[in-house]
């Protein structure tokens, strides 16, 4: 639950959300909203506190918000970063892993869902529907009561209810995993009647179902204004599909053009999200820029080196921070283990340290829990 | 700018070579290897084979050794240009700093001169000379080993020499080999191969050395076809996919990744002693970056000593900061480093969630040591990471690492006094491969069980014959 002072600062989110999506924020205007929210978090975060405290950072000192302590996501393995007591959270999500491994999962307490809800869905609906939202959504991930941890299939269900079209629905079940058949179903009809659909789901699951239509030799030709969401790379090791080549299969097997391929970059730990810029870019008649992420006015990243975590020159790459407002009521300041640089307009992520092999015949951290969960089987 | 021929293939001509993969390193080097065709994959192979079979399967070992003892010495000259361009080359190629280049490069070459090859061999066979015909068998009637006609080798990783290593024992029992390297570290085998072919060509032409992309089908068809042994270095993953497509009568040897370990008893922690154990851990942990799988993930230190577990990681920290000086931390990507800050991390929020933990830092992320009282083993991300947890008794290591098991390799003991043999019965019980000190961890010999087996009896078949 949020306190007074949460409370003006959720009514400033809501305000900012409402705001126009491209226009990026003064720096004095975000830096005031961050330091406020650093001090309410400070306050009421106690191992935060206490992780900025061993640094010296006390509200009083930091000037800036570029000197807000960051929380690196494995953090959110071991202690509940919550404003408050965890259990008044009104949603837990939990980063994917196997429950038998040794390796924890990490959790992200979201304390009021209403400052997720009301940050995701503009956010998206800029990026995915530029040109007018009630497309049917059909969803390659199951339904959120099958998935309650996942905050992406949390997300997708409230883009599917706010924002979907008349036949939107789920194409998944856990267990099962994606149907043919209904999805078949589902795009042949919309086909002939001509009207465009949008695509969600991780990019594992749009390859393994690429994968499928291939074997069964199935294409569409899916309406013109057709898109997708993926998200999450295709991280299983035996088959890495580069980008480049997943979206000449979007087009080739989907009908789906490259501008009309938006891939996300969220986590579990971010209550904001980032798209490819390249359908809002389009529509808006400015397209032909480098495919970036874009984030909205209610977050900055930084690329910082990645041996000093110091800011690099633009364009260098390094690791990414996230600055999420959206995360009131748990952390602002969040680094990842990604990898990414700047560009003109935003940035790109150009990969994830998870999986990351090792050089040479030791094993890597990975590895290791994913050959003793095996082993244990 | 130099251009590094990175191959050694008998039979081929630069100047026939259709196409090229080059790739460039810093300081205007450029490494380049053959696009391989299979029809002249196949001739390469026909070629070793039949040099081979006309001379080194009729040489006697004896002749072996003093080839490659040449070869090797010629590498550890400093003048020596293939020895110059190492040195130049491969902190580029594999981004260990240059001293580490040259630790490793001496300390492996050694390995492959003739009192360590003999030693190898007598280590493994007894009578070495089983190699060269009929010598009398240890219960009577006589005994003769034979080498594989065509041993295929696939290598992973980046420390310098595993490679060579393996293509010295694949000559020994005189086999007509064939090397992949590793895009890792594709050079020294290639200038191993040149240099030996320099010293003798008629051994150079039995032994073949280039790089192709891991998992390219049509090259390794071939030589998957050709071959009668295959020796794969590399990850469960790879070691399948090589066990699904090899012909089912080829014989595998599968190197995978390992994982190793230090103990410290209470007597190398007296205070006379504990400056000498915490350097001895600081160079097992930075030497190969702790990229090895003979390097350690953690230290098990044992409670009760003068000094405890705690304050050994500092003592740890400590030398691994002097360390830095004289072996400088290599080269990591921005993704090795974002892996080491997650892990600071979650370390520094686990004892603020009230963990027993000490974080000790180096500046940036040369080194990272981890006092965790929890005494479950964890692995590290490497790059001179590593954990330090407690026992309240030595023996208690073994079930800490048993979860392990499978995986386990090196245990780098010290201060166990007269425990030693019952912990190295105990620890070799659940699969630990060497039980060595701290010194010698990073640097098995020669003659060590390679996770298990012996390194030449595993390439050999016999022939008994009775009288």
């Amino acid at each position: 639950m949020l306190d007074q002072e949460g409370m003006a600062l959720r009514a400033e989110l809501f305000r900012l959300f409402e705001g126009p999506i491209d226009e990026p924020l003064d720096d004095d205007v975000f830096d005031s909203l961050a330091r406020r929210i650093f001090q309410y978090q400070f306050t009421h975060n106690a191992p935060y506190a206490a992780y900025c405290r061993r640094r010296g950072r006390f509200p009083e000192d930091v000037a800036h918000w570029t000197e807000i302590p960051a929380v690196p996501t494995a953090a959110f393995k071991e202690v509940p970063l919550v404003c408050g007591d965890p259990g008044d959270a009104e949603a837990v999500f939990r980063t994917s892993g196997t429950t038998a491994g040794p390796e924890r999962r990490g959790e992200h307490h979201i304390l009021d869902l209403s400052v997720y809800h009301a940050s995701l869905t503009p956010n998206f609906a800029a990026y995915l529907c530029p040109d007018g939202t009630g497309l049917p959504m059909l969803s390659l991930m199951p339904p959120v009561a099958q998935m309650v941890d996942s905050s992406l299939a949390h997300m997708i269900s409230v883009v599917v209810d706010r924002l979907g079209g008349e036949g939107s629905g789920y194409y998944a079940a856990v267990g099962s995993g994606i149907d043919l058949e209904g999805l078949h179903g589902a795009l042949e009809r919309f086909t002939a009647e001509g009207t465009p659909v949008c695509l969600l789901g991780t990019t594992l699951a749009f390859v393994h179902w690429l994968d499928a239509l291939r074997e069964r030799g199935i294409r569409y030709a899916l309406p013109p204004g057709s898109r997708l969401m993926d998200t999450g790379g295709s991280k299983g090791r035996r088959r890495i599909v580069q980008e480049d080549e997943l979206r000449r299969e979007y087009a080739e097997r989907l009908g789906i053009p490259a501008d009309h391929c938006v891939n996300e970059y969220g986590m579990t730990e971010m209550c904001s999200q980032f798209y490819d810029s390249v359908l809002r870019d389009r529509v808006r008649g400015r397209a032909g820029g480098v495919r970036r992420k874009v984030p909205p006015p209610w977050v900055r990243t930084r690329v910082v080196d990645p041996d000093t975590l110091a800011p690099v020159r633009p364009g260098e790459v390094g690791i990414l921070q996230h600055f999420d407002l959206a995360n009131l009521g748990s952390v602002m300041a969040i680094q990842t283990e990604d990898i990414g640089r700047e560009v003109e307009g935003g940035f790109q992520v150009l990969g994830r340290a998870a999986g990351a092999p090792p050089r040479g015949c030791s094993i890597a951290m990975d590895l290791l829990l994913e050959a003793v969960e095996g082993l244990g089987r | 700018m130099t251009r590094l021929d990175a191959w050694h293939l008998p039979g081929v001509d630069a100047a026939g070579v259709r196409e090229w993969t080059e790739r460039e390193l810093v300081d205007g080097l450029t490494l380049r290897t053959p696009v391989p065709e299979p029809a002249a994959l196949a001739r390469v192979i026909d070629h070793i084979r039949t040099a081979r079979e006309r001379s080194l399967a009729h040489r006697p070992v004896q002749d072996i050794v003093a080839v490659i003892d040449e070869a090797a010495a010629r590498l550890q000259r400093p003048d020596d240009p293939r020895r110059a361009l190492a040195e130049r080359a491969l902190p580029a190629l594999t981004g260990y700093s240059p001293p580490m280049i040259r630790l490793i490069l001496d300390r492996m070459l050694a390995d492959w001169r003739k009192d360590a090859l003999e030693t190898l061999l007598e280590a493994e066979f007894g009578d070495p000379l089983v190699l060269d015909r009929f010598r009398p068998g240890p219960a009577g009637g006589r005994i003769r080993a034979f080498g594989p006609e065509l041993a295929f080798h696939i290598f992973a990783g980046n420390v310098p020499g595993v490679a060579v290593t393996s293509l010295v024992r694949s000559l020994l029992v005189k086999a007509a080999t064939l090397g992949k390297t590793a895009s890792g570290e594709p050079l020294l085998p290639a200038l191993f191969a040149r240099t030996l072919a320099e010293v003798d060509p008629e051994l150079g032409a039995c032994l073949a050395v280039t790089y192709w992309p891991g998992g390219s089908a049509a090259p390794e068809e071939v030589a998957f076809r050709a071959a009668d042994t295959v020796v794969v270095y590399g990850g469960a993953a790879a070691a399948d996919d090589v066990r699904r497509r090899v012909p089912a009568d080829t014989r595998l040897v599968v190197h995978g990744p390992r994982l190793s370990f230090g103990v410290i008893g209470r007597e190398a922690l007296r205070e006379a002693e504990v400056e000498r154990t915490a350097t001895a851990a600081a160079y097992a942990v930075a030497t190969f970056d702790q990229q090895g799988c003979v390097s350690p993930h953690a230290m098990y230190v044992e409670e009760g000593g003068e000094v405890g577990p705690r304050a050994f990681a500092e003592r740890l920290a400590d030398a691994l900061a002097r360390v830095q000086e004289e072996l400088p931390r290599g080269r990591i990507s921005p993704e090795e480093a974002a892996t080491i800050h997650q892990l600071r991390g979650a370390a520094e929020f686990r004892r603020i969630a009230g963990a027993d933990i000490a974080l000790h830092e180096g500046p940036g992320t040369l080194y990272t040591v981890i006092y965790d009282a929890d005494p479950a083993f964890a692995p590290s991300c490497l790059n001179r990471v590593v954990w330090v947890k407690p026992l309240p008794e030595l023996g208690d290591v073994v079930n800490a690492v048993r979860p392990f098991a499978a995986l386990l390799q090196t245990a780098g003991v010290a201060g166990a006094g007269d425990r030693l043999l019952d912990l190295a019965e105990r620890l070799g019980r659940i699969g630990v491969s060497r039980v060595t000190d701290l010194e010698r961890m990073p640097w098995p010999p020669p003659t060590w069980h390679h996770d298990g087996r012996g390194p030449l009896r595993e390439l050999v078949r016999w022939t008994d014959l009775d009288e």
